[in-house]
């Protein structure tokens, strides 16, 4: 108190004065180095993402094809109200919710099912760690290509299994409802191993001393899983739903081998449209409409999903 | 000018003339040409008898896709962006319209060539893979690879006594190859054992690319439908007329006689059928007559036959037999810096000695070729194939052809797979296909009354009676 109501002498002012601006000069020069590192990076990130994201929204606007070079028309919001009043798009979006839902579920289920068994420590568990990563090592087109064979009414193993046990074949890929969750088994086939790994690594990190305390409070082995396994691995479990949401809505290559979309146009995710109008019909002005529609979708729910898991990790 | 000087110049000159000779035989040797095609016999022809070109400092280098949107796109992509990863390509006869633009117009190669001219090539089959517009004279591409659909079936089977007497007996009539789809239903009901593990009939109805229509098409076409008129541009009361659905109706009925599942097959499958023995007959490009000839592939390669494909009786009383046409015109991408060394290459490889080898496993588009006497005989199905070029019919040659095929083959499929009444599905694929024209800018006159027999109006082809062919 007392400091504060001495009187500033001109000296001290210049004094004060003096270090203020050593104090700025050092924080600009050291926001000139910040900049002068960051800045071959943000070039980089500024051609490889703002500069395709601003051409894509800009095309959007025109009614144009890349293939037939014909003179761009600008056509204002007319590709978007032409897209968002065709309801075959709209049973794409349906038909990509179910999946996505379909695929996630089992994904988790699965994933965190294997990935528990798999933090005990037990003989030959790396060898086992090694062949449930493999299917994620395939490319979806391999693994759509591959369970189409699987999948064939006539000679595909897995009608052969299901009449070797008297159940009747399924035409798998020539029925709506087969075919999506036929699309849903081999996405799960490839991807459930990556939501044990994760969620292997997130069990593993839970001190072993916490378990210990509940043990000796008589806690059940259920109430261990619900009460402090799942709790404390939730943002990493959490980031695991956030990257298999994105990745299962934006799946394309999978369907192109295993259904090609069929049968009739039953099982054309979005990203099929959105790459069928790119690139078959060569619609670029439709196709950017509908990519920025995908990307507005995909952003918002990842900034909700982003939300949880920034309230998510600070609880625990 | 000393000895010093005069040994520093000579050692600089033999070292630019070493590295000039150097870098010349390297930019000889480096001559590539590459070529789009989607993998199969035909592309692996090419590449072996390229390997016999005499000038090796050219290079021909495959750029293979599988068959289907993915060998449409690869094309397309790169014309898109005007470049020149290949020289020239195999693309599908109605995507010249579409193509046209990015590819070299070939009346001029057909002017300067002293071999390479339009008369080398039968007419119809020099229009049918490289005309746009029909009818100009304008040509974007060669025919490289000529195909049709035909008929694959068990010799075995149709020629066993037992199996001709129980036949008689049933129908009253001879067991043989089927002139019309009415009566190859009858030959493939006949021939529906599943507990013998055998089938009637195999067709494509996939989803995947054309799988689906070009099998259908060629019920549709017989029938005396029509996918639209290119006169009025009609599409509406032309693919969903009264004639048109009698076709699909009956391409979709004859999956009854087809191993479970088949309505979602694609050419794979119908191959795998027919090299396991499990179907009669079966609905097939003669491009993997091949494959379906040889026994190192198939086990029943000498038990298979080959034939033209039916033909209708319509309900207007009138017969035609009309099919898809298959196979690909050979075009140059016009981004292509090689278009001299192109050239030469074309020049030697249209010639008939290269040809022949060609036409022994594929189908050639070379007059010479087809026209010598022993082409025929080259292999088992040469005869067949050269009466089934009398009676191909094409899609829309139209440059929206990918959006019109993609809207087509979706309902088909649907109807196929039992999603909806083939009646629904062609009145919604018209409505689709019109909606797609108009966006294109076309204008849809509407006439006052369509046709129950569209055939009837535009260029028609039926007969009073039923044609056999052999």
């Amino acid at each position: 108190m007392a400091a504060a109501d001495a009187p500033i002498t001109p000296e001290g002012q210049a004094a004060a004065h003096a270090a203020r601006q050593a104090k700025l000069r050092k924080r600009s020069s050291g926001r000139l180095m910040i900049f002068g590192f960051l800045s071959p990076s943000l070039a980089i990130l500024l051609f490889m993402v703002a500069y395709p994201v601003f051409s894509l929204v800009y095309y959007s606007f025109f009614n144009f094809s890349a293939l037939r070079q014909a003179t761009m028309k600008p056509v204002g919001l007319k590709n978007y109200t032409f897209l968002l009043s065709d309801p075959e798009l709209w049973e794409r979006f349906v038909f990509t919710g179910k999946f996505v839902f379909i695929c996630v579920t089992l994904q988790m289920l699965i994933g965190i099912f294997v990935g528990y068994q798999l933090q005990k420590n037990f003989r030959g568990r790396d060898v086992i760690f090694t062949i449930l990563m493999m299917p994620m090592m395939l490319s979806p087109v391999v693994v759509g290509f591959l369970w189409r064979y699987m999948l064939n009414s006539e000679w595909g193993i897995v009608n052969f299994l299901l009449s070797s046990v008297g159940l009747p074949k399924v035409d798998w890929l020539g029925q709506t409802n087969a075919a999506l969750w036929a699309a849903a088994a081999a996405d799960t086939w490839m991807w459930a191993p990556f939501i044990a790994l994760l969620a292997t690594a997130a069990f593993r990190g839970i001190p072993e001393t916490i378990y210990e305390a509940a043990e000796v409070d008589g806690a059940s082995p259920a109430y261990r899983f619900f009460r402090i396994t799942l709790p404390m691995s939730a943002p990493v479990l959490f980031i695991a739903l956030i990257l298999r949401l994105i990745d299962s809505f934006k799946q394309y290559d999978l369907f192109v081998a295993l259904t090609g979309g069929g049968p009739g146009s039953s099982t054309e995710t979005v990203s099929y449209a959105v790459a069928k109008t790119a690139f078959s019909y060569f619609y670029t002005g439709e196709a950017s409409a509908l990519a920025v529609i995908l990307l507005l979708i995909i952003t918002g729910l990842s900034l909700i999903l982003v939300r949880h898991l920034t309230k998510m990790s600070e609880k625990y | 000018m000393n000895h010093a000087t005069r040994t520093r110049l000579l050692a600089s000159a033999a070292v630019a003339a070493t590295a000039m000779a150097a870098s010349a035989g390297l930019a000889r040797a480096d001559t590539t040409l590459t070529f789009v095609w989607h993998a199969g016999t035909c592309a692996d022809a090419l590449v072996e008898i390229a390997k016999d070109y005499p000038d090796k400092s050219v290079k021909i280098v495959p750029a293979l896709v599988p068959y289907g949107p993915q060998w449409h796109d690869k094309i397309a992509s790169e014309f898109a962006i005007q470049g020149d990863a290949f020289d020239f390509a195999m693309w599908d006869s109605q995507s010249t319209a579409e193509f046209a633009s990015h590819a070299v117009k070939l009346n001029d190669m057909f002017d300067q060539s002293s071999y390479l001219k339009a008369d080398i090539f039968p007419p119809a089959s020099l229009s049918r893979y490289g005309e746009y517009p029909d009818g100009s004279g304008e040509f974007y591409g060669l025919p490289a690879n000529q195909d049709a659909y035909g008929l694959t079936y068990r010799k075995d089977l149709f020629e066993d006594p037992k199996e001709q007497e129980a036949f008689k007996a049933k129908y009253g009539r001879d067991l043989a190859v089927p002139q019309t789809y009415q009566e190859a239903k009858e030959v493939a009901e006949f021939f529906t054992r599943p507990d013998q593990g055998l089938y009637g009939w195999a067709q494509m109805g996939g989803r995947d690319y054309d799988f689906a229509t070009t099998a259908s098409n060629s019920f549709l076409w017989s029938f005396g439908g029509e996918l639209y008129n290119p006169e009025t541009f009609e599409v509406k009361g032309y693919l969903d007329s009264p004639a048109s659905v009698d076709g699909v109706q009956a391409f979709v009925d004859m999956f009854k006689f087809g191993p479970p599942g088949s309505q979602n097959w694609g050419f794979d499958e119908v191959n795998t059928a027919i090299q396991q023995g499990q179907v009669a007959m079966a609905m097939q490009w003669f491009y993997f007559n091949g494959s379906n000839a040889d026994p190192k592939v198939s086990k029943f390669a000498d038990k298979v036959g080959f034939a033209v494909l039916p033909g209708a009786v319509g309900r207007d009383g009138k017969f035609r037999r009309q099919f898809s046409v298959g196979g690909q015109g050979m075009g140059i991408n016009k981004y292509s810096k090689k278009l001299p060394e192109l050239t030469k290459f074309m020049e030697w490889y249209f010639q008939p000695e290269q040809q022949k080898r060609y036409a022994a496993v594929c189908q050639t588009g070379l007059k010479a070729v087809l026209e010598s006497p022993d082409w025929q005989g080259l292999n088992s199905y040469n005869r067949q194939f050269s009466t089934a070029l009398a009676y191909l019919n094409d899609y829309w040659h139209l440059p929206e052809y990918p959006v019109l095929l993609d809207e087509l083959q979706q309902e088909i499929s649907a109807a196929a797979a039992g999603t909806k009444t083939v009646q629904q599905a062609l009145s919604d694929a018209a409505e689709k296909n019109e909606r797609t024209l108009e966006r294109a800018g076309y204008e849809i006159k509407r006439g006052e009354s369509t046709p129950e027999v569209p055939d009837q109006t535009i260029s028609p082809v039926g007969q009073d009676k039923v044609v056999p062919v052999e």
